[in-house]
């Protein structure tokens, strides 16, 4: 192993040794290497292949900024060999190769570049056109990087990480690090991000003079850690600024640190995000390569990755090197190699003048060969350096901009060495990534030679070496500017301090003189110049590619950078970018400074893509059921937000479920319809607005049926409304529609100020439907209520009572075409009633059906679903229920009429028919019939000859009927009942034509007598009682914690857990964070258009949006101008609700959680991106938004202690992914005794 | 493409969190009397002029209407537009915003307060 003696800079324990494998070769490295150091550590040369030409490629860089270091990692592609830290048994391999990456068999793919040029797959390969396809196949055998192994699963845990900051800081050099204490001091929030696992930036290796420069630092670094409102994240690269400072990045945990060997946590990934109002920028300067002859060859690096290999790592870099530098820091790192044993036979500067005398004073006294206006031309050697050619530049001047001529091939000007190392550089260029991200301007500069800021977006800084600044002095003071200017941009009073700071660093001397130098001297008599000179190596773009596409007309950067594939690797701006727009000039023969550099785009950095995937939490609503239903063997599918029941049985057709349901009774959870209160003077109007119908005729005990359209007629929803009071409506809405129903009625009367109020009991009710022949003789048996037709006839509600006194909103409807009791009660009592349902029709057979049986059932009876039989083009009228719309009413301005009045008499229009699919097995003389009937699929086609004329919407067996039925939407010629209509299937390559006869859309009970005439047997009479008494109501909360209960407590039919086993202690919990489940807490809404005339419970409301009030062990939470909610935090019982409109008991609306403990804001940044621990707000303070991507109310009471509620449906999965989200903070279940004892704690 | 909303209720917010409710346009215009045929405007040309004061003539008022429900210029310059913040309070608010950059600006989309376009956001 080639280990220098150790220094006091590096970074490896060398106490610690660590295996590895290397294309199956054992090797070994120290913890604290990284898998590139370790390698070239262990003399490793080759690491891989190049994109195209697959030329070897070795060690280049360590920052990642390009692809000769990518390695494959445990079977996972593209890992990063200069920023991954060595674990104990990794397995590391070569990309893009066969065979060994010494002797890799496409190697002499090399030779025939000449049949490569720049472009050349768009411009050959496409004729004739099969060849396309066929030399396709064949590249992408040949060209490439990693490759994806789907045998080898994901690994890692990814999380998310959302922060709010007032100063963000990219990069913790002494730059970064100086503007994070500067804006820190003031008292804003700081985040300092870093991409290497330690701060300090390049001062962390540099050592001048025998001092090693990271002691200069080390205060500013101590004092980071010290301050707490800094927050400092290593090895954490930003990907991207995007719109108003939101920076993204990604942090690699656990590395830095030295938490042993193993493989685990490898490839452990924080996707985080930052909204910060400033950001400061201190990304510091990068390496601009030099261009010559073979400047790809293993043993050709960079002057940072040179000296880093010696001072962080201990890795002897080479035995005897040749520089060719650009700038001082390469003058100072062939002095530091030197004095750490490496034989510098020649150091070369491009430069002729300008550079620091004191370094090239020590040179010549080291006995260095200094050559000022030399550069490399050529290396010669194939897997490694052998030897390097350098030559004197000959144009004159460095400074001239001018195009670089050829050195003649006089002994004088040109000199070959023999050597294994060639630390090459043209010299430091801004590293601008990060700022041109943020939408900053560049212009080329005439001192420096590099790329030089020009203007800033507005709140974003930059500082340090991103400045060309050089001397520790100028950096930090830099630094401390821009912290100050982000400080000032944030509200602070800092024009004294940023006077004097200023002032400070004028006195520094200017940034130092920089090389125009791109290429390296070029001998006349090659043919060819530029033919491997690489100017990309992600995409072995050549200096000769770049001439042949400004030959191609694509003269400018950015045409290049597209047409020559410059830049579009993974290393992106880093080794092309500035050198690219350089050479371009120099090819065009203009000034060297007359193209910018390209765009860079985000991510600077690339993360894996699971990272940005995230941890995938199957975030979905779950009815109050679904836990029996899963148990009887129901198979769930998404519709909308929730998990439905779709089958009961593996019969994909239903057919049991839906004889039981037309012959005998069934049960359907329906829960997800959407349910709402509706009340205030202006109610009716509004309803007025949105229904079609005349809403006037609602009546109390009575279920009105109507639509909505939209401004376009176009039927968008359907459901019934029941009055409930004089100025109050009871309305149900489809399923998916829930969500945006209270949007719309509000949206829709936007202009008209009408005083309404609404509330979303979709979740707060559950809803039971029992439907079949003997539903009523299955309901009677749990209720007292009178159900014969008399009393309760077709189309009514009742309040009623099941079981033990739950109360229950009966609403007899008929979807399914059967005689059906839709039941709506609290979801918290779902299951109770829904056991007490299944006891009752036992003796009946009673059985569960789904949605599938459901969609039969309503087809055969011709009722429609919005979205399956209506779309885009198709109105109210053309589904065949224009008789809701109340077309006399001009008045309402009810959403949509004016569409439906122009179109009524419209010609050409689709219309929805009933179709009867023939059957050719009975068609005598059907030259097509297999025998079997044809079902064609929902959606399938109906053609009038060569044209489309319509869609089938849905067809389906129907036993009932003994004849396939289906709904259609056809041209209004076609839709004449009898006619005959073709169909049209694509059925992957097979095309099936069928045909229907159009017939009445109304297959099953066309009159209707089975929905309102009871069936057979005598209706119990009312005063009866039921057959059995009831058990005692229980209600149920929507999370269950995996947690043993030690002592639980009956309170209001509530099971209340009091003790966990795993939180007898509850200072341990407070010590992490415990979630408690309050669901079982009393909550009510409480609207109005004045709100602070309503005093709930006698207490103020408070008086503006997002404040808390707690009084009285309520809290009283201000949403908007004209809601509020009351929570009941206790100690003590809860009060009855008030009487009055205003109120609704939302106990049942919502998941209530509490989280408590210290690490609470750790486990609310991994889940949402709110501002909850904002210190300037006065605590409790409440915030309306999502977390997990679910609306939530939160209230943070303390930093180390959140209220949160959001829809109930969510309670299972949110819970689910919120204590996943928090494992790693040590988030942990937690009884009701722990919320409590806290609040008493509070009291006292 | 990520930008910033303020809710008049709960503060700057993701777009994320929001919904759009289309450019503002006015209320609905008024209806025409049921009691008219209204086929007349059914080969109007969209693009041509109309009178929407003309309540009482069914294919004026059919021509105002179909303005005024599909018809959006989309023009790369400040306008007010309809947000309804469903994600929190739950509030319908409008705002003015520039379509060039993204950013709200000040009512009335002088563009004083508006920031340059700058292609950060790239696409």
């Amino acid at each position: 192993m080639s280990r220098l003696p150790p220094s006091s800079t590096e970074r490896i324990d060398r106490s610690r040794p660590l295996g590895f494998r290397w294309c199956g070769r054992a090797l070994e490295g120290f913890e604290g290497d990284t898998v590139a150091s370790a390698l070239w550590g262990a003399g490793v040369r080759t690491f891989g292949r190049s994109f195209e030409y697959h030329r070897p490629r070795g060690l280049h860089d360590l920052e990642g900024e390009g692809s000769s270091q990518l390695v494959s990692i445990d079977g996972v592609p593209n890992q990063s060999a200069g920023t991954t830290p060595l674990r104990e048994g990794m397995e590391v391999g070569a990309q893009n190769v066969r065979g060994d990456p010494r002797f890799d068999v496409y190697g002499l793919l090399d030779r025939l570049d000449r049949f490569m040029p720049a472009g050349f797959y768009y411009r050959l390969f496409h004729r004739p056109a099969w060849a396309a396809r066929f030399f396709q196949e064949r590249m992408r055998g040949l060209a490439g990087l990693g490759v994806l192994r789907l045998d080898v699963p994901e690994r890692g845990e990814r999380a998310e990480r959302y922060l709010n900051a007032d100063v963000a800081v990219v990069g913790g050099g002494p730059a970064g690090m100086s503007a994070a204490l500067e804006a820190a001091r003031r008292g804003l929030r700081v985040c300092l991000f870093e991409r290497r696992p330690w701060l300090g930036g390049h001062l962390d290796w540099r050592v001048r003079n025998g001092r090693p420069l990271a002691a200069e630092v080390s205060a500013l670094a101590g004092e980071l850690e010290r301050i707490k409102s800094v927050r400092v994240f290593r090895h954490a690269p930003v990907t991207g600024i995007w719109g108003e400072n939101l920076l993204t990045g990604f942090q690699c945990p656990g590395t830095g640190s030295r938490t042993g060997g193993g493989s685990a946590g490898a490839f452990d990934e924080t996707h985080w995000e930052c909204r910060a109002r400033t950001v400061v920028v201190a990304t510091g300067s990068i390496e601009r390569p030099l261009v010559f002859e073979h400047n790809d060859r293993p043993g050709v690096m960079q002057v940072d990755t040179a000296v880093r290999l010696a001072r962080t790592y201990g890795v002897r870099p080479g035995a005897a090197a040749a520089f060719s530098v650009g700038d001082d820091l390469g003058l100072e790192a062939a002095l530091d190699l030197a004095s750490l044993g490496v034989d510098v036979r020649v150091v070369a500067d491009a430069r002729r003048e300008g550079h620091d005398e004191a370094l090239v004073a020590a040179l010549v006294e080291a006995g260095i060969d200094f050559r000022p206006g030399w550069a490399a031309s050529r290396v010669r050697g194939r897997s490694r350096v052998r030897r390097v050619e350098l030559a004197a530049r000959t144009t004159t001047g460095a400074g001239s901009g001018a195009t670089v001529g050829s050195a003649g091939g006089g002994a004088g000007d040109s000199l070959r060495v023999a050597c294994d190392l060639l630390v090459a550089s043209a010299g430091r260029q801004p590293d601008i990534g990060v700022l041109s991200c943020a939408g900053a301007r560049f212009r080329h500069g005439e001192r420096t030679r590099t790329f030089e800021l020009e203007r800033l977006p507005p709140d974003v800084f930059a500082a340090g070496g991103v400045l060309r600044l050089t001397d520790i002095e100028a950096l930090t003071s830099s630094g401390r500017i821009a912290g100050l200017e982000a400080a000032a941009a944030c509200g602070a009073n800092v024009r004294g301090p940023l006077t004097r700071e200023r002032a400070r660093l004028a006195d520094r001397p200017r940034s130092a003189r920089g090389s125009s130098i791109v290429r390296g001297p070029v001998a006349e008599r090659r043919l060819a110049p530029g033919r491997k000179a690489f100017l990309d190596f992600d995409e072995d773009g050549t200096w000769k590619n770049a001439a042949q596409s400004a030959a191609y007309a694509f003269d400018v950067p950015e045409l290049a950078k597209r047409f020559g594939n410059f830049g579009l690797g993974p290393g992106q701006y880093r080794v092309p970018g500035q050198n690219l727009a350089m050479a371009m000039a120099e090819i065009a023969g203009r000034p060297i400074g007359s193209f910018a550099a390209t765009t860079v785009r985000p991510p600077v950095v690339p993360p894996s893509l699971a990272t940005l995937a995230g941890p995938n939490h199957d975030i979905h609503k779950r009815t109050p059921l679904h836990d029996d239903q899963a148990s009887r063997g129901a198979v769930f599918r998404r519709a909308g937000p929730w998990l439905r029941a779709r089958y009961f049985s593996a019969d994909r057709e239903c057919l049991e479920e839906i004889r039981n349901v037309r012959e005998n009774v069934g049960l359907l959870d329906s829960s997800p319809l959407g349910k709402f209160r509706i009340w205030g003077p202006d109610a009716l109007r509004a309803l007025q607005r949105v229904y079609v119908s005349d809403m006037t005729r609602a009546r109390p005990g009575r279920c009105t049926y109507s639509a909505m359209c939209n401004d376009t007629g176009n039927i968008i929803d359907d459901g019934v409304v029941v009055r409930t009071g004089e100025d109050e409506f009871y309305f149900t809405t489809s399923s998916n529609r829930a969500g945006t129903t209270v949007e719309w009625l509000r949206f829709h009367t936007r202009y008209d100020g009408w005083d309404y109020n609404l509330v979303n009991l979709t979740d707060a009710l559950a809803s039971i439907n029992v439907a079949g022949p003997n539903a009523r003789r299955v309901l009677e048996k749990i209720t007292d209520a009178e159900l014969s037709d008399e009393a309760f006839p077709y189309l009514g509600c009742r309040e009623i009572e099941v079981g033990d006194g739950v109360a229950a909103r009966c609403l007899r409807l008929g979807f399914v075409g059967e005689l059906s009791y839709e039941l709506h009660l609290r979801a918290s009592h779902a299951r109770y009633v829904w056991d007490l349902l299944w006891e009752a029709g036992a003796e009946y057979g009673i059985r569960p059906f789904g949605l599938e049986a459901q969609n039969c059932l309503r087809a055969e009876k011709g009722h429609v679903i919005i979205g399956t039989e209506s779309e885009q083009r198709v109105t109210l009228l053309d589904i065949g229920m224009g008789w809701l719309w109340d077309r006399e009413d001009t008045a309402s301005g009810k959403v949509g009429a004016a569409a439906l009045r122009y179109c009524e008499g419209q010609s050409g229009r689709l219309k929805l028919v009933g179709l009867r699919v023939d059957d050719p097995a009975g068609d005598a003389g059907a030259g097509t019939a297999r025998g079997l009937a044809h079902r064609p699929e929902d959606g399938a086609l109906v053609v009038d000859g060569e044209r489309i004329a319509g869609f089938v919407c849905t067809t389906r067996r129907s036993e009932t009927l003994g004849w396939q039925y289906g709904l259609a939407l056809v041209e209004e010629r076609l839709a004449e009942w009898g006619r005959s209509l073709d169909l049209y299937e694509s059925l992957g390559r097979r095309t099936v034509r069928s045909t229907a006869t159009v017939v009445p859309p109304h297959f099953h009970d066309p009159m209707g007598q089975r929905l309102r005439i009871a069936p057979e047997g005598r209706p119990r009479r009312s005063g009866e009682a039921p057959s059995q008494p009831a058990p005692a109501a229980h209600r149920r909360s929507p999370v269950r914690f995996d947690a043993a209960p030690a002592r639980t407590e009956r309170r209001a039919g509530w099971n209340v857990v009091l003790d966990y086993e795993s939180d007898r202690a509850p200072t341990d919990v407070m010590r992490q964070a415990g979630l408690v489940d309050l669901s079982h807490r009393a909550r009510w809404d409480v609207q109005n258009r004045d709100i602070r005339t309503v005093r709930p419970f006698g207490l103020d409301v408070p008086g503006r949006p997002g404040e808390v009030a707690v009084r009285d062990g309520l809290m009283i939470n201000r949403m908007n101008g004209t809601q509020a909610s009351v929570w009941h935090v206790g100690p003590g019982a809860a009060p009855a609700m008030p009487d009055g409109p205003h109120y609704t008991d939302t106990t049942d609306s919502h998941c209530w959680l509490a989280l408590l403990g210290d690490s609470v804001p750790g486990v609310l940044e991994s889940v949402t991106n709110l501002d909850l621990f904002d210190p300037a707000r006065a605590r409790p303070f409440l915030t309306q938004g999502p977390v997990l991507h679910v609306p939530c109310q939160i209230v943070t009471w303390r930093d180390d202690v959140v209220l949160l509620a959001f829809s109930r449906g969510y309670g299972h999965t949110f819970v689910e992914a919120l204590l996943e989200s928090g494992r790693r903070t040590g988030l942990r279940p937690a009884s009701e005794r722990v919320f409590t004892d806290w609040i008493h704690a509070l009291k006292s | 493409m990520t930008f910033r909303l303020t809710c008049p209720v709960c503060g700057k917010r993701d777009v994320y969190e929001f919904t759009y409710g289309g450019p503002e346009r006015g209320p609905r215009p008024a209806e025409a009397d049921p009691g008219s045929g209204s086929q007349a405007a059914g080969g109007s040309d969209p693009a041509a002029g109309s009178d929407p004061a003309a309540g009482s003539d069914p294919a004026a008022a059919a021509e105002a209407h179909f303005r005024w429900a599909q018809f959006r210029m989309n023009r790369p310059e400040p306008h007010e537009e309809w947000w309804h913040h469903g994600a929190g309070c739950g509030v319908w608010f409008s705002t003015w915003r520039d379509p060039a950059t993204n950013r709200e600006v000040p009512p009335g989309g002088t563009g004083a307060g508006g920031h340059e376009a700058s292609g950060r956001d790239s696409s």
